[in-house]
């Protein structure tokens, strides 16, 4: 299918350029250990605390990171005559939300990686046990806040003020992802049963599904110039 | 923008009386509740005002659709006037239930699933008016917002559904309510009355925005 | 214009040259009206126009962390296709880059980065060629290169469009002349001398009256 290689065509080049660069990932990775480290100071040496919280602490550092991430997306192709220039290519426009969308998720899933260890160490919380958990809400929570947000960020991209426009739009977007995730990882966490958790990964699978059809069918109404 | 129109004289005056009735009746004529007291009262304007800022953001919806569709601009000014209008419905309804619930409850705010839903509800609004107000191009604004528009309700939906799991999996749900008739009937008239300002007030601003319109485009021929 | 041949598109600064290539790339959305290019309507049928139209423009669709190589490599996957190495190399041979393919484009100085470009357009087949202000930034030999690029592009039967300020044998070779100026265009008849149109050099000067 073409789309498919064209869109896998925009991921080796993203991924390509961001290995030699590292510009993204270095910033992402630096911010979000930040992150972590402020709520660490704020929420004391009380470990207990910090590892009822530590669910919501992770996903308030990945979102924070995903939107540093977002909003460089379309940037790096400034220099390069910007989105118009991937649009200048024949075919179907929906590889380029596709080639981005993959790039978003590997990059943030690469940043989940060094986080959630550095997570587990910081707050003093043993993660191994979970891992196959913890990897299922990683998984979907990202791959949904990376739908949406790669979504809007191909809106705002030629919009004035698009720093603020981005998050505005995107938060509301983003409640049921965030809520998703950051209670299964929380239940997970705490060793739940596997009960309630598996609810949350239910409703962050349908939204995944949902937003995943919405968006694809509505990007080339988004890209028209 | 002129004097009124017939449509818009007889819509406002029904509208006016309308809400006078409900008022009166709301106020004086009902009795109060026994469990709540007067406060309960404050239902009869929280309510209307909820179902109408939901009415509102899906006549968004439902615009959007059809601008995207059709391309005409016309949806998009009554998409616009809706969001504008379901802006003010939606900040009414948040302040009567923060006024509602801090006798009741003792709090001004609860997670209640539809506290939530319509705070959220807010955010998605004020992000599609903020991103009509940084687009310049009539049709890229018109395009845009659609799109925002559509995803913003169709998002509607999980998020309630979202809160409503996460607070029934940590508390009861909240407020169970009984639905005497002269209750019912007089929510009722509320609900027509806040129907006919609705209808009055979008009336008004779609004959704005159109206005407006006309003006964006001569003063681009000017320029 | 004819299949094949060669239109140069001359005109002041801001006229709208540039726009005017854009469009007929399809990266413009006409606001009104149509046109159809090469049989088929930019309005309704860009993705048509796109698969035959190479576009070089004055910035560029170029990586700076990619080698040259590799931004060939690109162009050509984005644009369908199957890239081989030989075929890449017989590219950058063409275009005096062979030795620097390995090379990141951050370290290209403007006229290599011209070069390249140019080479996007050879990657791939196309029926139509648009060329913003192919001149700029290059040396004589460089120059050169254009011209001859041009040449085989008419060899093949590749319609080209260039828009410059600046003379060249490919301006001069034109079959065709127009003149932009404040948003119209104006086919010159053939016995109007091109000078008056442009500089040798720099950035062309006011044209004469008409």
């Amino acid at each position: 299918m073409h789309v498919l290689r064209r869109a896998w065509a925009i991921v080796w080049k993203d991924l390509l350029i961001e290995a030699r660069t590292k510009q993204s990932f270095n910033a992402m990775v630096f911010f979000a250990a930040l992150v972590l480290f402020i709520f660490s100071f704020a929420l004391g040496p009380d470990t207990e605390l910090l590892q009822k919280v530590s669910g919501g602490l992770l996903w308030v550092g990945i979102a924070f990171t995903g939107l540093l991430s977002l909003s460089r997306t379309y940037q790096n192709e400034e220099t390069s005559g910007g989105l118009e220039g991937l649009r200048a290519y024949p075919g179907d426009p929906r590889a380029i939300y596709l080639g981005k969308l993959l790039g978003n998720i590997v990059l943030l899933l690469l940043v989940e990686a060094v986080l959630f260890p550095a997570a587990g160490i910081l707050f003093q919380a043993n993660l191994w046990p979970y891992a196959g958990g913890l990897v299922a809400v990683a998984l979907l929570g990202t791959v949904g806040f990376s739908l949406v947000g790669t979504f809007y960020s191909a809106l705002t991209v030629n919009l004035r003020a698009r720093e603020v426009m981005l998050p505005l739009l995107l938060f509301p977007a983003l409640v049921p992802v965030l809520l998703g995730a950051v209670n299964a990882t929380t239940l997970i966490l705490e060793g739940d049963l596997m009960g309630e958790a598996v609810v949350w990964l239910r409703v962050l699978t349908a939204f995944d599904i949902i937003f995943f059809v919405i968006c694809i069918w509505i990007f080339p109404i988004a890209l028209e110039e | 923008m002129g004097p009124k129109t017939v449509v818009e004289k007889t819509l406002g005056g029904l509208a006016l009386l309308a809400m006078l009735a409900g008022s009166y009746v709301g106020l004086a004529v009902v009795p109060a509740d026994a469990a709540q007291g007067n406060v309960q009262r404050l239902m009869y304007v929280h309510v209307p005002a909820a179902w109408l800022s939901f009415l509102a953001f899906f006549v968004v919806f439902v615009m959007s659709v059809l601008y995207l569709i059709q391309r005409d601009p016309r949806w998009d000014h009554v998409a616009a006037s809706s969001a504008e209008i379901g802006v003010v419905f939606t900040v009414v309804t948040l302040l009567l239930g923060m006024m509602w619930g801090k006798p009741t409850w003792g709090v001004f705010w609860t997670w209640d699933p539809r506290l939530t839903t319509t705070a959220i509800l807010l955010a998605i609004y004020v992000g599609y008016m903020a991103l009509r107000s940084f687009a310049d191009d009539a049709e890229k604004r018109a395009r845009w917002s659609a799109i925002v528009g559509v995803i913003g309700f169709a998002n509607v939906p999980i998020v309630y559904m979202s809160v409503t799991w996460w607070r029934t999996l940590h508390q009861p749900p909240s407020s169970p309510r009984s639905v005497a008739p002269d209750i019912l009937w007089t929510l009722m008239l509320n609900l027509a009355a806040f129907t006919l300002v609705y209808a009055y007030l979008m009336v008004r601003r779609i004959r704005l925005s159109k206005l407006e319109g006309e003006l964006e485009k001569r003063m681009a021929y000017n320029a | 214009m004819e299949r094949g041949t060669t239109l140069c598109l001359v005109g002041p600064n801001g006229a709208g040259k540039t726009t005017l290539l854009r469009l007929v790339a399809t990266l413009l959305r006409p606001s009104g009206g149509d046109a159809h290019v090469m049989g088929h309507s930019l309005r309704d049928e860009p993705d048509e126009i796109r698969k035959r139209t190479g576009l070089l423009s004055v910035r560029g669709f170029l990586y700076d962390d990619l080698t040259a190589a590799e931004n060939l490599n690109f162009t050509m996957r984005m644009a369908g296709l199957r890239p081989s190495r030989e075929g890449i190399a017989r590219v950058l041979e063409r275009i005096g880059l062979a030795e620097v393919a390995d090379n990141r484009m951050r370290t290209f100085s403007t006229g290599m980065r011209k070069r390249l470009a140019l080479g996007q357009l050879l990657v791939r087949p196309i029926e139509l060629a648009l060329l913003d202000e192919p001149y700029s930034g290059l040396d004589s030999q460089g120059m050169r290169l254009v011209d001859e690029v041009v040449g085989e592009f008419k060899a093949a039967g590749t319609t080209v469009v260039l828009a410059s300020h600046q003379d060249g044998e490919a301006v001069r070779e034109a079959e065709q002349t127009g003149v932009l100026r404040k948003g119209h265009l104006e086919i010159l008849p053939e016995s109007e001398p091109l000078s008056r149109h442009l500089s040798v050099g720099g950035p062309a000067g006011a044209p004469g009256t008409h």
